[in-house]
């Protein structure tokens, strides 16, 4: 009897538990930071006390004499080569340090305790140098230099200007100028800094590094090492978080090398708790000057955004942010003349990274928190004034961001419905004209992202290949890195999907570069958009060879056919034509006309390339999101309590629904802690909170109920339509709390984060000052 | 480096306070200060390391008349979960609610948290206010110490390197006895405390008598406030009492400014939650 197979349930929007989360659970998962090597030695870095120095000398004798002590690099004994987008960072300093985090020497032993006290016995004699902490400072003629090849301090600068802004503030009838002060944050992953470097006997080295980009990684480490990019295997061990923390080669990582090298055996690098907050990358902090007008209409006139970046002492890829804070700032809402012009500046405080949102938490917050501002000066209320100035379906931003969908109109009125924005914003105000201690707020923000891609590298691609086994289970070795933002559980689905076969029998290999085709890394919210449409066209690739082997074993037309659990079956009727696996074996062992699905894909997105004045297409898609914050403020302490984020969120389709839940609720832990908690406090260069005693990321019992309201209106070009969304959660919720606070305290915060201290002083300054 | 040359676990009194006396040791209950402590280079272990978590007597909360012993190994969930404490010294469960997570609670035990000598201890500060005396044993015999007479500094106290610190005594208030403990730091739940306060005495048709007011993470160590409880005693604890002892209370104490708070947010704190209290008593 023919053997009927159900068309199954589509997988698309489905909850898919990440294939990695049970092993990371029952502590089964061998972490880079677990992983022990045979011979392998362990390492540490001696760091620099001071934050601007001459280094005079350095003396390792004593070091060396310690029992277990192997090797010991330093800038004079180790290869010269600098690391960093401008080449600018030597990974051991030898003429001078420019911040707390440099290293002056790796050293490694067979015991931490070795190695600890070898440490302890470098001798560093410095001549102290001048300082500068303030990126305007350091602009000025009599700064000192940080960089002797770097006049004024200057890192790197960007430049946008649209329309004439001078003529449109002219025809303004109002206009706001603000200053912002935007903090350090760092990304507190759970695993501290680790790699461990291997060179075999043919010196080729093996890098197991916690990278989230390990095909350009080759190109930025090698200058420092000496050996051919093409001489590097990187391979990925499960990571404890990255959050694009890992998107840059930083000193730690060549010194491991050199140490390798130099000992002829594995070294195994690794960062204390302290280390990890002291020497591993935060976000970019910003002063921001910004000046915005508008019509009485509510119609806004310009934009002109000039933004200092504290570079700190090297630059990193954060020092390449402005790319996307200027997407915000000049595109998002309508602004029709616009310039922004950011300038990074060397100091001497610790150089800053790259951080999930790249430059866009700082943009959202100024950006966000001004239209209320303007809105209330406008005398209109912060929905209307948003929606006057929301883009219309097919609009394009000056930067020439497509805008396919009317989603941020959609995002603002349905948040705005859902939540009873304006009723409960006009109760608020109101309320805070009567006696009483608790203060309730709400409040909204918008921003946009790009959500397919982004193309600041001349490929955007991600390739792909996959081959399926003689029992009917598909292997997809994919360029995208796993950093736990779930990219093996999406894939596993697509996959499924196209071949009708259970997700368990997807197996996904993307940790070693000797295997994986070349992907750009994970950044930009792109993996599930990129990624997923190379493994989906891989997929698919492979259905058509498939289906095509068993129209020549039926007497069925391949496009009469489906795969589906685990079957072919003809299209119409669901009859089974053969088993998958059966007709696996049947093409592989076939004599002469044997054949493997074995197909490639490498797909690039249909974007563009900036042009000099930063104009270009640079995503084939974007994201909108509005988040409105619920809060009440402690008046009396300066306590703020999150009642509920109601996240209304553009995503295209979405493909697992418990991965992109994980992704908003994560994403906007890390917004809360920006927005309310988190903060970096560095005094004269040195930090001054390096643990979690005093840096408060949010815990959960601060986490506010999160209603996600996801609007899916299929992106053509996305995978099954879906849109990347991974920043956009960590993006708003800053200036939505703010603009919140604002609501049930009158005060506005332009200095984040908006700490209790800071509530009491602005309602209670004068009042306990007089008392004292 | 660790320099510990010797492990003991002994499961008396007796035998503690003999290892004691025997040479520098160092003593480990639940590790909470202590591990993080030596491994951030901060403290140094003596080359004796005495865990003292097999000596079972010194669990645990019991009665004898008027005076309740909590034993100096009772962590911070018995407090919550017994019932002498409930019913007499409910203060205590009150800071042990506000105190770290479950997973720190379980091993924090009393005594460390009292030998640590934190100027921020959170069980310190309702301690001073009942009036806790702390019962220190060594091989030559036992002492007892007023708890506002323990500590000499952040970190120091007057225990000596042979003492062991077996348990707190706590008379039973007097009748009519009511007081509250409020702690602030931006999070509700793994902070350590910017300020605390705990305030109490008999509250008597309005009027307040045998006052004891205590804070915490104001000064070198947590301390009594006797500017504070002049201003409370023998008053009706009415809107105006309260609002003066609060102001008061501010200004009595002395703090310092770090990356957790100012001095100025620190004594305006120490006002809030000394009103708050005196309010929930009144
Ligand atoms: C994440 C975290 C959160 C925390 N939150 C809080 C908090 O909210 N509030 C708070 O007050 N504290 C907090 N702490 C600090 C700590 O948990 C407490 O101080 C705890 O009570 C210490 O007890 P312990 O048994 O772990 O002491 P240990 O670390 O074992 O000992 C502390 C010190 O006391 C000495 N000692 C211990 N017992 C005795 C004894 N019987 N006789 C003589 N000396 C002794 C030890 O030698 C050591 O010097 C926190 C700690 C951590 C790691």
């Amino acid at each position: 009897m023919d053997q009927i197979v159900e068309k199954p349930e589509t997988l698309i929007g489905k909850p898919i538990p990440k294939p990695d989360a049970p092993d990371k659970v029952v502590g089964k998962t061998t972490y880079i930071n677990d992983m022990v090597l045979p011979r392998m030695l362990i390492a540490k870095i001696k760091r620099t006390d001071r934050v601007h120095a001459k280094i005079l000398s350095v003396d390792i004798s004593e070091a060396e004499k310690v029992p277990g002590i192997v090797a010991i690099a330093t800038a004079e004994n180790s290869p010269k080569g600098l690391i960093g987008v401008l080449k600018d960072n030597p990974p051991l300093k030898g003429d001078k340090v420019r911040c707390i985090r440099d290293e002056i020497a790796g050293v490694a032993g067979e015991t931490e305790e070795a190695v600890d006290e070898a440490l302890n016995l470098i001798k560093v004699e410095y001549e102290d140098l001048p300082t500068v902490f303030d990126p305007e400072e350091a602009l000025k003629d009599d700064a000192p230099l940080i960089h002797d090849n770097k006049p004024g301090n200057l890192s790197l600068t960007f430049d946008f200007d649209h329309g004439d802004i001078k003529k449109a503030e002219k025809d303004s009838d109002i206009v706001l100028e603000e200053k912002y002060e935007l903090h350090y944050v760092t990304h507190t992953c759970m695993g501290p800094g680790c790699v461990i470097a291997d060179f075999d006997t043919h010196g080729k080295l093996t890098i197991y590094t916690q990278t989230q980009y390990p095909y350009n990684y080759k190109m930025d480490l090698a200058p420092a090492l000496d050996i051919p990019a093409g001489d590097i295997r990187v391979i990925q061990p499960p990571v404890g978080g990255a959050f694009g923390s890992k998107l840059d080669v930083y000193p730690f990582e060549p010194i491991a090398v050199y140490l390798a090298k130099k000992a002829r055996r594995p070294v195994k690098l690794f960062f204390s708790r302290e280390e990890e907050f002291i020497a591993s990358p935060t976000r970019q902090p910003a002063r921001v000057y910004i000046k915005q007008g508008a019509k009485k209409d509510g119609t806004i006139t310009f934009r002109d955004v000039n933004v200092y970046l504290n570079n700190g002492g090297y630059t990193s890829w954060g020092a390449t942010i402005p790319a996307v804070m200027m997407r915000t700032m000049t595109g998002h809402f309508r602004i029709p003349n616009v310039e922004f012009h950011s300038k990074a500046v060397y100091t001497n405080n610790p150089f800053a990274g790259s951080f999930r949102g790249y430059g866009n938490v700082q943009a959202t917050y100024v950006t966000a928190t001004l239209m209320d501002k303007m809105a209330e000066e406008l005398g209109m209320n912060p929905i209307e004034f948003r929606l006057k100035n929301a883009q219309k379906p097919g609009e394009r931003t000056p930067q020439n961001s497509l805008l396919k969908t009317a989603a941020l109109a959609d995002c603002i009125k349905i948040g705005a419905e859902k939540t009873d924005f304006l009723e409960k914003h006009t109760a608020n105000v109101a309320a805070r004209e009567k006696p009483g201690r608790i203060r309730q707020g709400i409040g909204i923000a918008t921003s946009i992202h790009n959500a397919g891609g982004a193309k600041i590298h001349k490929s955007d691609g991600c390739g792909t290949i996959l081959t399926m086994d003689d029992y009917g289970r598909a292997t997809v070795i994919t360029g995208a890195s796993e950093i736990g933002q779930g990219i093996d559980a999406v894939i596993t689905q697509l996959v499924s999907e196209e071949l009708g076969i259970p997700t368990s029998d997807v197996i996904i290999a993307n940790n070693d570069s000797a295997i994986g085709p070349w992907d750009v890394g994970v950044h930009a919210s792109r993996t599930t958009f990129i990624a997923g449409n190379a493994a989906r066209n891989a997929a698919v690739k492979a259905k058509h060879q498939i289906l095509a082997a068993a129209a020549r074993q039926s007497n069925v037309s391949a496009d009469q056919l489906d795969l589906r659990g685990g079957h072919v079956v003809q299209k119409d009727n669901g009859v089974s034509v053969t088993k998958l696996d059966r007709l696996l074996r049947a093409m592989h062992f076939a004599g002469d006309d044997a054949e493997l699905v074995m197909v490639s894909e490498y797909y690039e997105p249909p974007s563009e390339l900036e042009d000099k004045n930063h104009v270009g297409d640079i995503s084939a898609a974007y994201s909108h999101g509005a988040y409105i914050t619920e809060l009440e403020v402690d008046t009396l302490t300066g306590g703020v309590k999150l009642h509920k984020m109601t996240c209304v969120q553009d995503v295209g389709k979405v493909i697992n629904k418990l991965g992109i839940e994980g992704q908003m609720e994560g994403g906007i832990a890390q917004g809360i802690g920006y927005g309310l908690s988190e903060e970096l406090i560095i005094e004269e260069g040195i930090v001054k909170n390096p643990n979690f005693r005093d840096y408060k990321v949010v815990t959960a019992p601060e986490m506010p109920e999160i209603e996600c309201h996801f609007i899916e209106d299929d992106e053509e070009t996305g995978p099954f339509g879906a849109k990347g969304i991974s920043e956009l959660p960590c993006i708003i919720p800053g200036a939505s709390i703010a603009n919140a606070v604002y609501n049930a305290i009158g005060v506005r915060f332009d200095n984040p984060p908006i700490t209790p201290e800071k509530i009491v002083r602005a309602l209670h300054g004068d009042k306990v000052e007089a008392a004292e | 480096m660790s320099n510990i040359e010797n492990y003991l676990a002994p499961s008396s009194i007796e035998d503690a306070a003999a290892a004691l006396a025997a040479g520098p040791a160092t003593i480990v209950a639940g590790g909470t200060d202590l591990m993080l402590q030596t491994g951030s280079g901060q403290k140094t272990y003596a080359p004796t390391l005495i865990n003292i978590q097999k000596i079972t007597e010194m669990r645990g909360i019991s009665k004898d008349g008027d005076t309740i012993r909590i034993g100096a190994l009772t962590t911070i969930t018995d407090l919550l979960t017994d019932a002498i404490i409930a019913e007499h010294l409910p203060v205590l469960a009150t800071m042990a609610d506000k105190f770290a997570s479950d997973q720190i609670r379980n091993a924090s035990s009393i005594g460390g948290n009292i030998c640590n000598a934190s100027p921020a201890g959170d069980s310190i500060v309702p301690m001073l206010m009942y009036k806790a005396e702390v019962v220190l044993v060594a091989s030559t015999g036992t002492r007892k110490v007023p708890l506002n007479e323990f500590f000499t500094g952040p970190g120091k106290s007057v225990i000596q390197e042979n003492e062991l610190l077996i348990g707190v005594d706590i008379a039973v208030p007097p009748a009519g006895f009511k007081g509250g403990f409020g702690k602030f730091g931006p999070r509700p739940a793994l902070e350590i405390a910017m300020a605390s306060v705990s305030v109490g005495g008999v509250v008597k048709d309005g009027v307040i008598s045998d006052v004891r007011v205590a804070f915490g993470a104001v000064a070198p160590t947590p301390i009594r406030s006797a500017e504070t409880e002049v201003a409370l005693e023998g008053k009706k604890l009415d809107e105006e009492t309260i609002s003066a002892a609060g102001e008061v209370a501010s200004s009595s104490v002395n703090p310092i400014t770090d990356v957790r708070a100012s001095d100025w947010y620190r004594r305006h704190l120490i006002r809030v939650m000394t009103e708050e209290i005196l309010n929930d008593v009144s």
